[in-house]
């Protein structure tokens, strides 16, 4: 389809805005830009065509199965969206007085403390705008603490080899180095190998509970243990905690922070990557060191409260607010029990599909998985040249989104499903049945395979070619 | 309570069965019982009415303002229907990040169109598919620059307090030094830049407009922080870049900004959109998603998430920058907002901006507040007053407007957008003067 | 001018006090399409062993390893455009030269390698 530069008309309008009824006033010439940028002219009815013909090809949860491992693409109720649209929300500025945002604000620590709630937390920010984000703020808030207590050598953070590939890069950031260690035979952190790596300069350990195999991690009051006998602090990345969420808390797993994704977790759409939000819950240690303002309950309603200690401000204002709205909404409607069956069915989901694929599509043997499951193609690939890749793309022209590729790394060949609570049986049924289709069909015809999709917008982009020559914009043709 | 799954109790059943279990219990056996929860202390959970009628109660604990005279980097600008209307398709608000080029074309071509756009809007080469807001853009940027041997950004007192502070934080686990030069009636000193600039200076830092809302001479800034060898990052409002020169005519090597001008509602600070556009020099180091064009086996035209290498899925440890999401659908509002107002229609706004902060900053002269700054201005200017800043924003609250934003005990800094009059105006301007 | 390897393929022509450096065709197999060349920096003095620079396929980062010591006295530009010279001709597709210093006794002539890649 066109780009909307390419249906752009000179001389039409679409949106007009009233004339100012006042003296007319201009920039001085010498400040002025030499030609108006080139953007496209359109009218109403074309905007509006090009905007729903890329709509229509966009794919969400609202269009179908999308069981993006590590995602969690869970429905995201239409209540929140109505919510977030009300004028009380979107029309405030955000430096108005307390005393006229005090709905807001009421937000903002509602949300934290059900969040430090949920987690076993004692203080939560809900600063940070994406997972990553958090993840900076969560070490940021371990280097203020060993800072504080004049224990400077801290300078390395320990992250297995199963790792989200932000952890590594957002403990760089925050200026550590990093230690990576590899996984035990049951996929989970090799206990022997962590002790040969704490020491008096081990800063944190950085750990997915479930983990990115979506295996619970069995030893990790052990892992703890460890850690913490070394001096140092465990960090929780909250990418699983949908499995897990009324369940169990990283609190009491012996987590000191924790970041959570509202995006995944709690409900909030990812509208084509992002906004998202990444709040941040610490141990009581550590609160003091939270991001700068805070919000605070007090006898005269609720109040911005600076703290000396804190680390600053890792972004404008609080904050993703009206992503906050939207999680506040969702664990309203769900309450304590609404939360903990959420988990539970995102668990029965998986291991549902897990069970009714697994002799095609192995996977870990021998144990019930969490929210979601790692199989690993390379028996199939070996057979008939059909890698997951393959798969993948034949699952989308059935209709449904692939699942999560060649993550983790420690997997050859991965395909990672999370299915999510949200999703019926009779979906899942479906699915299966495809899933087991496809498989037959490698043997069948691999080379059909090799080339899919064949019914989709497009067959396989030339990747390469997109890295070599860099276009990443449209120019007007001369 | 609503739980939003779509299981009934009889399939539930036949799960457990087929799965080997008699109870969803069995299925968490791995988590150690003495770890478990009993029941969290959150209220019950409420019907979907109930909901509503509680959100709704919180929203309405706000005063939503007939007359907003405030901005200071967020801003109340007119979002035209067709923005909101065709930005609520839940297919945008329900995809993920489009890993799957196949069935993901159209977020990918909306994103190619947002990086095109701001590529316009700032004369810059290269534009990444957004970040987190504004602030965060400008720490980006700065890492972007830091170099072994050149570790200090310098920027002045007149850029907004938010990005300095996000600017700190950033800086220090990197070991960069934050540099800030006191501005010379308002705007950037061009003596105290030179004094300050060294080899180790990564890069200069301005805004454009500046905090007070004067235009800075970006030209000049960027030839001296150039002649040192140092990269030129400028913050923009993107709804200046429609009259103002471009960053790319002003010689920065980088352009960032916050895009919620751009048809978001102020949302009590966020979620926003940083943009942030390069020369295709500094391509390689731009942190964040970048969409490409390319085309498929049969030669059709197609776009894909490219020069991904750079990120953190990839590079682990040695990445640039942490980012993976993005403030995507915002970038999506942004582009649309361009899309529907067009380079003329984006001109508008910014005159009507600029003539009605004029016409604003002469009615409050003529009740006896002074104009702090000597400068040009865009949409926001400084006054003084003998009268307490603290008085006039009380009375004008009092008559539903939002004033100005008080710097300190007489000063105050003030914002004017399209969506003001005449009227509306001098209602504030009158209520002023009755403070006397 | 004799060509010796490191186990980590990288090769190095040397001829007098000075050393051209590349991919051996193995790793540039391995690594498939190249779509970048991250040149290392002329006046860089490097130890054998050390981190020279990366390579880029489209879903990967390779760190490429100094075979020799010594100081980067030249880097081969055209590669900044066309990395895919390194896959078309690996053994011709330097990507940068070096003033040696010393050359490491570990490293393999090519029968040597030839034998270390099966």
């Amino acid at each position: 389809m066109n780009l909307i530069f390419e249906i752009s008309n000179k001389g039409a309008r679409c949106a007009t805005i009233r004339k100012p009824d006042v003296k007319s006033a201009k920039i001085n010439k010498k400040y002025a830009r030499a030609e108006k940028p080139e953007l496209p002219e359109v009218s109403e009815v074309d905007f509006a065509r090009h905007y729903t013909a890329l709509s229509r090809r966009a794919f969400g949860v609202d269009t179908g199965f999308y069981p993006l491992g590590s995602c969690t693409m869970k429905y995201n109720p239409k209540i929140n969206e109505e919510v977030a649209a009300l004028e009380g929300f979107t029309q405030i500025h955000p430096l108005q007085p307390e005393d006229s945002v005090q709905g807001a604000l009421e937000v903002i620590e509602t949300l934290g403390g059900y969040l430090a709630e949920i987690t076993g937390m004692e203080g939560v920010t809900l600063q940070p705008n994406a997972g990553a984000h958090g993840e900076y703020t969560g070490l940021l808030l371990i280097k203020a603490y060993h800072a504080a207590r004049g224990d400077t050598k801290r300078t390395k953070v320990i992250v297995p080899d199963s790792a989200h590939g932000t952890n590594p890069a957002s403990a760089v950031m925050a200026g550590f180095e990093i230690i990576n260690v590899p996984s035990d035979e049951e996929k989970g952190v090799d206990l022997e190998a962590l002790k040969g790596v704490v020491g008096e300069d081990t800063a944190a350990l950085m750990l997915t509970n479930p983990t990115t195999l979506g295996l619970f991690e069995k030893n990790i009051k052990e892992i703890s243990k460890i850690i913490h006998n070394a001096g140092g602090l465990l960090y929780y990345d909250g990418a699983n905690l949908n499995a897990v969420m009324g369940i169990v808390r990283p609190g009491d797993m012996g987590f000191d922070v924790v970041h959570l994704n509202l995006h995944k977790t709690f409900s909030t759409p990812h509208g084509g990557g992002g906004p998202g939000s990444g709040p941040v819950g610490c141990k009581k240690e550590l609160v003091q060191f939270l991001p700068n303002p805070a919000v605070v309950k007090t006898d005269k309603g609720y109040k911005f409260d600076c703290g000396k200690k804190s680390i600053g401000k890792v972004a404008s204002y609080y904050g993703n607010f009206g992503v906050y709205v939207r999680a506040l909404a969702y664990i309203t409607a769900l309450g304590a029990e609404g939360i903990k069956s959420a988990a539970e069915h995102a668990v029965l989901n998986a291991n549902y599909l897990k069970v009714n694929i697994e002799d095609l599509y192995p996977t870990e043997k021998g144990r019930h998985c969490m929210h979601e499951f790692v199989v690993s193609m390379q028996d199939l690939k070996d057979k008939t040249g059909v890698s997951a890749m393959d798969i993948a793309k034949t699952m989308i022209d059935r209709g449904y989104h692939p699942p999560t590729m060649y993550f983790p790394l420690i997997i050859h060949e991965a395909l990672m499903f999370e299915p999510t609570e949200t999703e019926n049986k009779r979906t899942l049924d479906e699915v299966i049945a495809a899933l087991r289709e496809i498989y037959e069909e490698a043997f069948k015809d691999p080379e059909y395979m090799k080339a899919a999709p064949h019914h989709a917008q497009i067959g396989r982009p030339d990747e390469v070619k997109a890295a070599r020559q860099p276009i990443v914009r449209y120019k007007k043709p001369e | 309570m609503s739980d939003y799954l779509s299981t009934t109790e009889r399939e539930t059943k036949e799960m457990l069965e087929k799965i080997g279990v008699s109870t969803i219990d069995e299925l968490f056996e791995d988590i150690p019982a003495d770890l478990k929860v009993k029941k969290l202390k959150l209220p019950n959970g409420k019907s979907q009415q109930e909901t509503m009628e509680i959100m709704s109660a919180l929203s309405k604990k706000n005063k939503v303002y007939d007359v907003i005279l405030r901005g200071a980097g967020s801003y109340d600008h007119y979002i035209p229907s067709m923005v909101k209307n065709l930005a609520s398709r839940s297919e945008f608000i329900t995809a993920y990040t489009p890993y799957q080029a196949e069935m993901s074309q159209g977020i990918l071509q909306a994103i190619f169109e947002y990086q095109s756009m701001i590529c316009n809007l700032t004369g810059m080469e290269v534009s990444n598919a957004s970040v987190y807001n504004g602030a965060n853009a400008a720490a980006e940027a700065m890492l972007m620059c830091a170099e072994k041997n050149r570790k200090t950004l310098i920027t002045f007192d007149n850029i907004r307090p938010d990005t300095l502070k996000v600017l700190k934080t950033y800086a220090s686990p990197r070991g960069i030094t934050v540099l800030v030069l006191p501005a010379k009636d308002g705007v950037c000193d061009l003596s105290a830049l030179k004094a300050g600039l060294n080899d180790n200076t990564a890069c200069v830092y301005i805004e454009q407009p500046n905090y007070f809302g004067l235009i800075e001479d970006a030209q000049k800034i960027g030839e001296v922080a150039h002649e040192a060898k140092a990269k030129f990052v400028m913050g923009c409002n993107p709804i200046s870049l429609a009259v103002l020169k471009s960053p790319a005519e002003c010689g920065a090597d980088i352009a960032v900004g916050d895009a919620q001008p751009l048809g978001l509602p102020m949302s009590f600070g966020g979620p926003y959109v940083g943009f942030m556009a390069c020369t295709s020099k500094e391509m390689r180091k731009i942190p964040g998603r970048i969409v490409g064009e390319t085309s498929d086996h049969d030669g059709n035209r197609a776009y894909v998430l490219t020069l991904q290498a750079r990120e953190q899925h990839i590079r682990r440890e040695k990445a640039y920058s942490n980012i993976c999401s993005n403030q995507a659908y915002c970038a999506l509002i942004a582009s649309m907002y361009m899309s529907a107002m067009g380079a003329d229609g984006m001109a508008e706004v910014a005159e009507a901006c600029v003539s009605y902060a004029h016409y604003l900053a002469e009615s409050l002269e003529s009740v006896g507040l002074k104009i702090k700054y000597s400068g040009e201005f865009f949409h926001e200017f400084v006054t003084v007053s003998e009268v307490p800043a603290d008085k006039i924003l009380k009375a004008l609250d009092k008559a539903g407007i939002l004033g100005g934003l008080k710097l300190s005990k007489n000063e105050i800094l003030w914002c004017a957008t399209e969506k003001l009059s005449k009227a509306k105006i001098d209602e504030a301007v009158e209520a002023i003067r009755r403070v006397k | 001018m004799k060509i010796l390897y490191r186990e980590s393929h990288e090769w190095a022509a040397i001829e007098g006090n000075t050393a051209k450096v590349g991919i051996s065709d193995h790793a540039q197999s391995e690594l498939g399409d190249l779509v970048f060349v991250n040149l290392p920096e002329v006046g860089t003095e490097v130890t054998a062993g050390d981190v020279l620079c990366d390579v880029e396929s489209v879903k990967a980062v390779s760190d490429l390893y100094a075979p020799v010591s010594g100081k980067i006295v030249k880097v081969n530009e055209e590669l900044e455009s066309s990395p895919e010279l390194i896959n078309q001709d690996a053994m011709g597709a330097w990507i940068c030269e070096i003033e040696v210093t010393e050359v490491p006794e570990d490293l393999m002539d090519e029968t040597a390698y030839e034998e270390f890649i099966k």
